[in-house]
């Protein structure tokens, strides 16, 4: 009699209900592929100017990158200014929601970073934001 | 009679779907957005250009113009004024004209540290709408 018993307990344990598990690994899955973002980085780390009122970009997708020495960087290659605007085209492309970060350092001059804005408005982009750091 | 023979122990078998391939499916899924999700926290400020043709309109004497020389001195007003003071004097300027926006004009080298002080001096005197002139 107890035998009987026991062996019908390990029948049951022998099949695992998976539904649960099932459940929260789709919703895992779901939420990974609803916040994946795919950001294009710039490629360069850069001296970023100090602001108290910056804001967290939350849609940014592109990031544009001017070193200190005015080369543009766009996603890890240095980019002469002529074909910015081409660059910004292919990858607002890719992603036509997202608005575009400048990393402007510090030391590059407001010339270079006309040039980038004035490519983004060509390429249309409709979110341009100039990166900053705390104090 | 053949059929009947057939049906059944299929229909059988096909009660018990094997689940292994999905889930690993769905885990390789699972880790590869897990590996490629990137979190980048980027801050910063916003550039408001004038795009709307109202914008464009706007005549000079209604914004603030905030003048960056080549040697990153800040002029407004025909006045030299100090970083720490951009905020009271942008302020001030603000509190006359409260439909004006900030514009910027920054000459050609001067560095972009300087024309993110001014932004976020105008920011802190609550001045959001801040275009660049080019």
């Amino acid at each position: 009699m107890r035998d009987t018993s026991a062996y019908t307990d390990e029948q049951d344990d022998n099949e695992i209900n998976l539904t649960p598990m099932l459940d929260v690994v789709f919703i895992m899955l779901i939420f990974f592929i609803v916040t994946a973002t795919f950001i294009k980085e710039a490629g360069i780390d850069v001296e970023r100017p100090e602001a108290l009122t910056r804001e967290q970009m939350a849609d940014a997708a592109i990031l544009v990158a001017i070193s200190p020495a005015d080369e543009i960087w766009i996603d890890k290659q240095v980019t002469k200014p002529g074909d910015v605007r081409t660059e910004l085209e292919k990858l607002h492309a890719e992603n036509p929601k997202g608005s575009l970060v400048i990393q402007a350092d510090e030391q590059s001059t407001h010339e270079t970073l006309v040039v980038v804005m004035e490519a983004a408005k060509q390429a249309g982009i409709p979110n341009v934001a100039i990166s900053a750091v705390e104090d | 009679m053949r059929r009947k023979h057939f049906v059944m122990p299929s229909d059988d078998d096909e009660n018990e779907i094997n689940l292994t391939p999905m889930l690993d499916v769905v885990f390789i899924m699972l880790i590869f957005f897990i590996v490629t999700a990137s979190f980048v926290k980027e801050a910063g400020l916003d550039v408001n250009r004038p795009d709307a043709p109202t914008s464009e309109v706007q005549s000079e004497e209604t914004n603030i113009l905030v003048q960056i020389r080549e040697n990153d001195e800040i002029w407004i007003d025909r006045r030299l004024i100090d970083p720490r003071a951009l905020r009271p004097n942008i302020e001030r300027l603000h509190a006359e004209n409260p439909e004006g926006s900030v514009v910027i004009q920054a000459a050609a080298k001067s560095s972009n540290k300087s024309l993110v002080t001014v932004m976020d001096a105008a920011r802190q005197a609550g001045v959001y709408d801040i275009s660049i002139a080019e």
